[in-house]
């Protein structure tokens, strides 16, 4: 699979969404790295950083959906959990040793572009209203969540 | 012309639902356009995308229904469910390298627009509600801008 290149219609207009988001495109594109490099610590542990970052992203942009109000924000929580357990599975399978690579390579890929592109953008309006231009140098709630969540 | 064409009246009214929608169909094409070219060489890739993804629109929408309280949720759910056990059962059989591409669009094709059309149909004015009072809770903007999109 080839490595994801950022492309405008995955900007969500939250820039520290879209920050997020690139990096978890990072992750991915190191993963890939790691896989056809066959260097099996390094995918361990990438997809240990990646399941972090990721954990963290979703409880960060679930908390903005939240104070924003966004309607959907349970059932967009509940793809969340789902997404969470599918990675947890093929971390599981990948540690007692199965072939997993490409397979985890396409459902990454896929799952973070179409979620991006659909419920990502979904909630963006919402958000954007409720931070008002508030962005993580401006915005004191923005930066007090990232170190919440990230630490 | 695609192998599926997605139709206007087939929109919930609900957006992030009909993307959801509209990407499962962009898949199917997406699977025929594999059968038709190269004897389906990718259709797994496809396939698993597919299943993915439709696992996540399935999730979606039943959290949905569940906190709508919408009535018939457990029997939409089973409904759901048969046809999670039926796409699993192709990707399985393609994963051991059967060619399944030929029941799985017709299995595709006549299952999710009849499933769009008559299920989902039915929980569309519930759960449009149901978001509508939570977001006018919230912001008080979203009705009106509804009230005037649906009557300028």
């Amino acid at each position: 699979m080839p490595e994801i290149q950022w492309t405008n219609d995955l900007d969500t207009g939250i820039p520290v969404i879209d920050k997020q988001h690139r990096r978890l495109v990072e992750y991915i594109n190191q993963l890939d790295h790691a896989r056809t490099h066959h260097s099996r610590d390094e995918v361990n542990s990438v997809l240990d950083q990646l399941v972090d970052y990721t954990l963290s992203h979703f409880a960060f942009e679930e908390s903005l959906m939240e104070d924003a109000g966004y309607p959907f924000l349970n059932a967009h929580k509940r793809v969340h959990a789902l997404f969470v357990k599918r990675i947890a599975d093929y971390q599981q399978r990948f540690k007692v040793g199965e072939d997993i690579g490409a397979e985890l390579q396409v459902s990454l890929t896929t799952w973070l572009l179409n979620h991006i592109k659909n419920d990502d953008d979904d909630y963006a309006d919402d958000v954007k209203r409720a931070l008002g231009g508030a962005t993580e140098e401006t915005g004191g709630w923005v930066a007090r969540s990232i170190k919440k969540f990230f630490g | 012309m695609a192998y599926l064409d997605w139709k206007d009246e087939l929109n919930t009214g609900i957006r992030v639902i009909d993307g959801q929608h509209r990407r499962i169909v962009d898949y199917i094409n997406q699977l025929h356009d594999i059968a038709q070219g190269n004897g389906g060489t990718g259709t797994v890739e496809v396939l698993t995308a597919l299943v993915d993804y439709t696992l996540s629109h399935f999730a979606f929408e039943e959290s949905l229904l569940e906190e709508a309280g919408y009535p018939q949720h457990a029997s939409h759910v089973r409904t759901h469910d048969a046809f999670r056990n039926r796409i699993f059962d192709f990707r399985e059989r393609a994963r051991q390298g059967e060619n399944v591409a030929e029941p799985l669009l017709e299995l595709l094709k006549d299952w999710l627009f009849e499933h769009i059309a008559h299920e989902d149909a039915r929980y569309v004015p519930l759960v449009s509600a149901q978001m509508g009072r939570l977001e006018q809770r919230d912001q008080g903007g979203w009705m009106r801008s509804q009230l005037k999109r649906w009557f300028p």
